[in-house]
């Protein structure tokens, strides 16, 4: 069973090599703007050696928080990268096999259809994000690396500035926490483009979209309610992980001008509140759901019989 | 002789259409049953029951398993090639071959590798760059790499040319069959297969017309090459089929001694094809 499936996710990463090749692209080209990004403010020699003066001058904890924004805005390109990917992943995991026809040949081989089902459900939600993860801390790395170069070509020391001020363990186990956490809370999304893939003869992007877009339109016009459109908010947005906080206010609140929240030492990992993620109707429920539309993915294969 | 497949009144209806109707038949261990009928007759959607695929009506024993419920444990005995089987397109042999090492209890990496090292197959190669015929000698190493009870190979030689057909029988029965194995086949091309078979089964209209054993046939059938006055002596005898052959009757019969037929014409045993016009067209006469 186990065995099974490390070879049934290491086949979905051979078939799907975006899995890994989109956050590598998206690797490099973060890493190539980070070199033109710092040979570009070179022309501002005085005003860029006044701030690395200034960072210097920093606190500890001012630093770390800088660098954490820094790490969190590398991050975020990955994330969103992330649910690109286990979209179109999911989008195609039962329908590519059907297109091409090599779906027999599949069925042919002793392995069920719940074990199959099963190991794309766990290549989008647990594979996509654990390969983002270590591709993030990758980047992170070769970014911090160059900025150290160039400082050290500034004749700044960038051993202080940057390394013993990176909060790498705090940043890194949350940025782990919040990959799977967005996974699992965006779960009945993935569950119902694994159906849709199971059953689609054709399109699959739009027949998934379609009732997204439509649900809470026809709500609205014939009920005057608005659950669905609700629902599918609060499940884009308000993910219960973070402690007072919403998403969008994270890092800054707003006001006149945007300002850091709390005291200085950003820790990442104080602003998650697992207790609360993990008690949430939200999350239960969406899980439920991601359940619910798996089976029917499982039902489906098992069932279809094409001739 | 134990029955590897065992079927009792089965039948499956897609809507209204009935595409196997009230069959019955055993298929004993070690035998090469050639499942012969034309274009809609049922046979796909029967080899579809046995393998599991589709669930049916009556009675179905496959290796005394329940196909359509034991799915599972029958697919890890039991080995198919389908023309509509197709292999992926994006992966490469050595992937290929690692999975199935990797999934398959009865599947043997050291002998596909050999089979494979007399091909021109590379393993680094990806199926989409591999010809059709190819693509189905892969498939055939990876399957006579299985030690399977039961192989179910329909229309496997379709769209190859005639030089792989004959390769690809002749290595089915080199490589693969062994006497204790099991192989259903169903093909358009019965001259081809003729020669492997030990028994036969023609279907039509989701019917069983004919289920005999190869070494029954000539007793059960005999074909007579007479003209003239022979001929309608001969028709007096009640052929199941008639034909004409330069201008000479060729006429079949089913139950009837060759000593009756001696002195009408040349008497021979007819040929599967042939055989199966007789018994399919005779049947819609």
């Amino acid at each position: 069973m186990i065995n099974n499936q490390f070879a049934l996710i290491k086949r979905e990463l051979w078939e799907h090599r975006a899995i890994y090749v989109m956050p590598l692209v998206i690797a490099v080209l973060v890493s190539l703007m980070s070199i033109t990004g710092q040979v570009a403010v070179s022309g501002f020699d005085h005003a860029v050696d006044i701030g690395i003066l200034g960072a210097t001058n920093l606190g500890e904890n001012e630093r770390s928080a800088a660098i954490t924004v820094l790490m969190i805005s590398l991050s975020s390109t990955f994330v969103f990268a992330m649910w690109i990917l286990i979209t179109f992943y999911a989008l195609d995991a039962l329908y590519a096999e059907r297109k091409d026809r090599s779906i027999l040949f599949w069925r042919s081989i002793p392995v069920t259809d719940f074990d199959t089902v099963m190991s794309k459900l766990l290549t989008a939600l647990v594979v996509i994000p654990l390969v983002t993860f270590v591709v993030i801390v990758v980047t992170h790395l070769i970014v911090l690396l160059i900025t150290s170069m160039w400082l050290g070509a500034r004749g700044a020391n960038a051993w202080h500035l940057i390394w013993t001020a990176a909060p790498f363990f705090d940043n890194w186990t949350a940025t782990l926490i919040f990959v799977l956490a967005l996974s699992l809370w965006l779960s009945p999304f993935a569950g119902w483009f694994l159906f849709v893939s199971a059953f689609t003869k054709r399109s699959p992007l739009l027949i998934a979209s379609l009732p997204i877009a439509i649900l809470p339109l026809l709500e609205r016009i014939v009920f005057k309610t608005s659950v669905f459109a609700e629902a599918f908010f609060v499940r884009s947005v308000k993910m219960p992980l973070f402690a007072g906080l919403d998403n969008l206010e994270l890092l800054f609140q707003e006001g006149k001008d945007l300002k850091m929240v709390g005291d200085a030492s950003l820790s990442l990992m104080s602003l998650l509140d697992l207790g609360q993620f993990f008690g949430s109707v939200g999350l239960w429920s969406g899980l439920v759901v991601c359940g619910l539309f798996t089976t029917a993915a499982i039902y489906v294969r098992r069932y279809r019989d094409d001739s | 002789m134990t029955s590897l497949v065992s079927a009792h009144n089965v039948s499956k209806f897609y809507r209204d259409v009935r595409a196997v109707d009230d069959v019955s038949f055993e298929i004993e261990k070690g035998k090469i049953t050639g499942l012969i009928g034309p274009n809609g007759a049922g046979k796909t959607t029967l080899l579809k029951a046995v393998l599991g695929l589709t669930d049916c009506q009556g009675t179905l024993s496959v290796l005394g398993l329940d196909p359509f419920r034991q799915r599972k444990e029958l697919m890890q005995n039991i080995c198919f090639i389908a023309d509509v089987a197709v292999l992926p397109r994006w992966i490469r042999v050595h992937q290929l071959l690692d999975f199935i090492e990797s999934v398959h209890p009865h599947f043997s990496r050291s002998h596909a590798g050999e089979l494979l090292a007399k091909t021109k197959i590379k393993a680094n190669s990806k199926v989409r760059e591999l010809s059709k015929g190819m693509v189905t000698q892969l498939h055939l190493s990876i399957i006579t790499a299985v030690d399977a009870k039961l192989l179910v190979l329909d229309e496997p030689t379709l769209g190859l040319d005639i030089i792989f057909r004959k390769e690809f029988y002749g290595n089915l029965l080199n490589d693969y069959f062994d006497g204790e194995r099991t192989i259903i086949i169903t093909t358009h091309q019965v001259e081809e297969i003729e020669n492997l078979l030990t028994d036969v089964m023609f279907i039509n209209d989701g019917k069983i017309v004919l289920d005999a054993s190869m070494d029954d046939l000539p007793e059960r059938y005999v074909e007579l090459l007479a003209s003239g006055e022979d001929a309608e002596a001969a028709r007096r005898l009640n052929p199941i089929y008639e034909r004409d052959v330069f201008g000479k009757k060729v006429l079949m019969f089913e139950g009837v001694s060759r000593d009756r037929l001696q002195g009408m014409g040349e008497v021979r045993t007819p040929g599967v094809a042939d055989l199966f016009v007789a018994k399919v067209k005779g049947a819609a006469a």
